[in-house]
């Protein structure tokens, strides 16, 4: 990145400023080595570096500078790589000036953060554009990495010794043969003697794993890292450029388990991976907003993440599908009676409710109970939640919205709908329910009377049945008592 | 960009409890001290309670006598031969004699019970027209579409009271009679008719049209009687007061049966020496046999029921009860099985710790 000033006696100079490995291959004069060992040294301390040079440009250079620049920016077609071209052929021949060094501090309880999402059984991986030093070193100081960590290396450097097919093979060799199917996550670190795996990527790394070879093996390449990937605990992707960093995370989310992703990030370098996960959540911070505006949540800050996923992503997820369930537990209950019906009303049609039943039984009658608790049901307490991780494991993988949940939640609606007509056919057969002998066995246009003392039965089981998932949580044998216990007490009315 | 705590901005949502999801929750924590005496206590509620209903059901006398008289059955058997081809012939009377052998216990209630008769069909139970039956004389000769095909007579003429519920009016009628001991001659006990329907029937929905001159007849001049009728509707009965619309026998029957096996009252037993109940011996009861079933394959029964704090006699709700009590009892006992059992695993895992 390059701005070309004219100072106040009229003399043209071109700064530059970049990482070391895109300055130093750029530079003909200057106390090369002596920076380098500098920068490698504040990058081992986790400082993040930057080199910045210089040059003079005359008259004419720069008049050629000028017109490059702007055929460049009017082409037609490819502006994009005769930019790149423009700025390459511009930005060489530089005079090293210096290297700057800058803390970035963590930001309160980042690690505490990670540390959590990690129990919470969510992995974290970090993508960002620094050295692998500074990255490294941030990775220990927020406890991504833990002492007893065996990195393993996907870097350029390795990639230079052997070939990346090579490289490949050794990690999934070392990484493979521990796990079987556990990984550290299963076991929520609490093991000792499991061996920790970290991996460390290089841009450079991934652009060769994700390069399309013409024999079709780079599939295997890709396959292979994420194999590694997924039985390392943490992974540290580092020199990743913005689109790279969407790149991974596109990779991720069409890998075999298809698990959704969820990218954070504060910059406007992380909004191409913000835009491509499926959740983006943007810091509102030091540097600028753009990460926030093109994100679905934005916060404060990085520690905001913890609460936001672990209660109130627990929460919210625990509603939503509680409610999907209970809409078609609902519906099934309302309606399987009006189908058994049928058999007994010579297949007429004759509908079971009232109109007015049918009409305010979704809109009135049931939807108050299920949106209260969609919207305010704890299951488990605020501090519970924040304090112990590992229950955010409970929803993982979709877990109450799978075919097993669904088909429990509709044998027990038509349970439930085979109890409540059968039921009122047996009370109401053939029999007065009157002091006075009149008949209570009739209906005009539609069934009224006959239903209407096991509708209010069916209402209050229906909306009991909030109340009981709630204290039974799916403990089965309770709810199929209860569900049956429900119709003698309330018939007796 | 500054990030101010205390500056509140215009977009900052309020920080009440409602909205930032602080509300107070409580969730019970069933331990086996609370579940296994909840069960056990609803168990035994329930039993008793289902031991309650079921006796109390039992101790209700109900008789039922089939008397369509198909062949097997042997009870007016001739009327329904006659019924084979088509309806009997009009007062085709037949008798069904029974005994009693001990005290029926009163009030007794007569009801007919018709099985087999969809009264529950969506076709039929449309084809009526309210606004006619509440005796709105506009609407007593216009019937409504619904009542199509007996919304117009042969005439031309509307028909009061149009469609099928009313033109399939049961029109059987019973009479019974006790041998006075020792056998002595027949007397006829007497059938309280009045009071069947229920009241917001008799005197809301079904109203007569106005008078016209004093006479109901002329009130439904311009009108004709449904096909299936002998008489029209504003001589269903010689009492002016049970005559038209709000006949009481009408009213029952155009109350339409939930299910296709039903009953309807026809008479109380409560006048009279029969007010306490029906003494043992032998009765008859004389039945004027219109009413043709044969031909869906119906049954006619006429039931003589008593009545309790629980209505008839069914006992369903008492077996119900019973089962789910002990179901609740069972569940009780094997959880306190396992929790017995596995307590003392519990036990010592926690002093390991």
């Amino acid at each position: 990145m390059s701005v070309i000033v004219k100072s106040a006696t009229g003399e043209i100079y071109l700064f530059c400023k970049g990482a070391d490995s895109s300055i130093f291959p750029r530079v003909i004069e200057g106390k090369v080595d002596q920076i380098r060992s500098r920068v490698e040294r504040n990058a081992v301390e986790g400082l993040r570096t930057l080199c910045v040079a210089y040059k003079r440009l005359t008259q004419e250079e720069y008049g050629g500078v000028c017109q490059l620049l702007q055929a460049a920016k009017v082409a037609l077609q490819d502006r994009e790589k005769k930019l790149a071209e423009a700025y390459e052929q511009i930005e060489k021949d530089l005079i090293l000036l210096g290297a700057t060094a800058v803390e970035d501090r963590l930001q309160e309880k980042a690690a505490d953060t990670i540390e959590a999402l990690q129990k919470a059984g969510v992995k974290v991986w970090v993508l960002t554009g620094d050295k692998m030093e500074t990255a490294a070193a941030t990775c220990y100081a927020c406890r991504l990495f833990r002492r007893d960590t065996q990195l393993l290396e996907l870097t350029t450097k390795k990639i230079e010794e052997q070939t990346l097919h090579d490289v490949l093979l050794e990690l999934s060799k070392t990484v493979l043969h521990y796990s079987g199917s556990l990984t550290r996550d299963n076991l929520s670190g609490l093991s000792t003697d499991m061996q920790d795996y970290g991996l460390i990527i290089d841009g450079a790394a991934l652009s060769l794993i994700m390069k399309p070879r013409e024999d079709g093996s780079s599939s295997n390449y890709r396959e292979l890292f994420l194999d590694i990937c997924r039985s390392c605990s943490a992974v540290l992707c580092c020199r990743m450029a913005p689109l790279q960093k969407a790149q991974i995370v596109k990779l991720i989310k069409f890998s075999k388990e298809h698990p959704i992703t969820l990218a954070i990030g504060d910059g406007a370098n992380d909004v191409s991976m913000i835009l491509e996960a499926h959740v983006g959540i943007g810091v509102i911070g030091k540097e600028g907003r753009q990460a926030a505006r093109n994100s679905d949540y934005a916060v404060p800050k990085f520690k905001h993440l913890k609460k936001m996923l672990l209660v109130h992503g627990h929460f919210y997820y625990v509603r939503i599908s509680e409610l999907v369930q209970y809409f078609f537990y609902k519906n099934v209950c309302f309606i399987f009676p009006q189908f058994l019906y049928q058999f007994f009303c010579g297949f007429s049609q004759q509908t079971l409710y009232d109109t007015a039943y049918l009409t305010l039984y979704n809109i009135s009658f049931t939807s108050l109970p299920i949106l209260l608790y969609s919207l305010m049901e704890q299951h488990v307490s605020i501090d519970v939640l924040k304090r112990d991780p590992s229950l955010y494991r409970d929803i993982a993988k979709n877990a109450l919205l799978r075919w097993r949940v669904f088909i429990y939640w509709t044998f027990l609606g038509v349970f439930d709908a085979l109890v409540f007509f059968f039921g009122a056919y047996f009370v109401f057969e053939n029999t007065t329910v009157t002091s006075n002998g009149q008949i209570m066995t009739t209906n005009t246009h539609m069934v009224r009377r006959l239903w209407v003392c096991p509708f209010s039965v069916f209402l209050e089981c229906i909306t009991n049945k909030i109340f009981l998932e709630n204290i039974f949580r799916c403990d089965s044998s309770v709810c199929f008592v209860s569900s049956s216990g429900s119709l003698p007490p309330l018939c007796s009315l | 960009m500054t990030w101010s705590a205390t500056a509140r901005g215009a977009q900052q949502p309020d920080n009440t409890a409602f909205t930032q999801q602080r509300l107070p929750a409580w969730q019970p924590l069933l331990s086996a001290s609370i579940a296994l005496p909840l069960f056990f206590c609803a168990g035994l509620a329930f039993i008793g309670l289902g031991l309650g209903l079921y006796y109390t059901s039992n101790s209700i006398k109900e008789l039922e006598y089939d008397y369509t008289g198909s062949l097997d059955t042997g009870n007016c058997s001739a009327c329904a031969e006659a019924d084979q081809d088509g309806a009997p012939p009009p007062n085709c009377s037949c008798a069904l004699n029974f005994s009693l052998p001990e005290f029926f216990q009163g009030p007794v209630y007569f009801y007919y019970e018709l099985s087999n008769f969809y009264q529950n069909n969506r076709r039929y139970s449309v084809s009526c027209d309210n606004a006619q039956l509440s005796g709105f004389p506009s609407a007593l000769r216009q019937p409504v579409n619904d009542c199509a095909p007996y919304q117009y007579g042969a005439a031309g003429l509307p028909i009061a009271p149009c469609g099928a519920i009313a033109n399939s009016l049961f029109n059987d009628s019973f009479s019974l009679w006790h041998e006075l001991p020792p056998s002595g001659p027949y007397v006829e006990v007497p059938l309280d008719r009045t009071g069947i329907a229920w009241w917001t029937d008799n005197h809301v929905k079904f109203r007569n049209p106005p008078l016209v001159n004093g006479s109901l007849a002329l009130a439904f001049s311009g009108t004709a009687a449904p096909p299936s009728w002998p008489r029209p509707v504003y001589e269903l009965s010689p009492d002016p007061n049970n005559t038209g619309f709000v006949n009481q026998d009408f009213v029952v029957w155009m109350r339409t049966a939930a299910l296709p096996t039903f009953r309807k009252l026809y008479a109380r037993i409560r006048q009279g020496n029969y007010s306490a109940g029906l003494p043992r011996g032998n009765y008859s009861v004389h039945v004027t046999y219109n009413y043709p079933v044969r031909a869906f394959h119906g049954r006619k029964l006429v039931v003589f029921s008593s009545i309790s704090w629980m209505g008839g006699k069914n006992p369903f709700l008492g077996i119900a009860y019973l089962v789910v009590g002990s179901l609740c009892i069972l569940t009780g006992f094997v959880m306190l099985v396992v929790y017995i059992r596995y307590q003392d695993q519990d036990d010592e895992d926690d002093s390991d710790d």
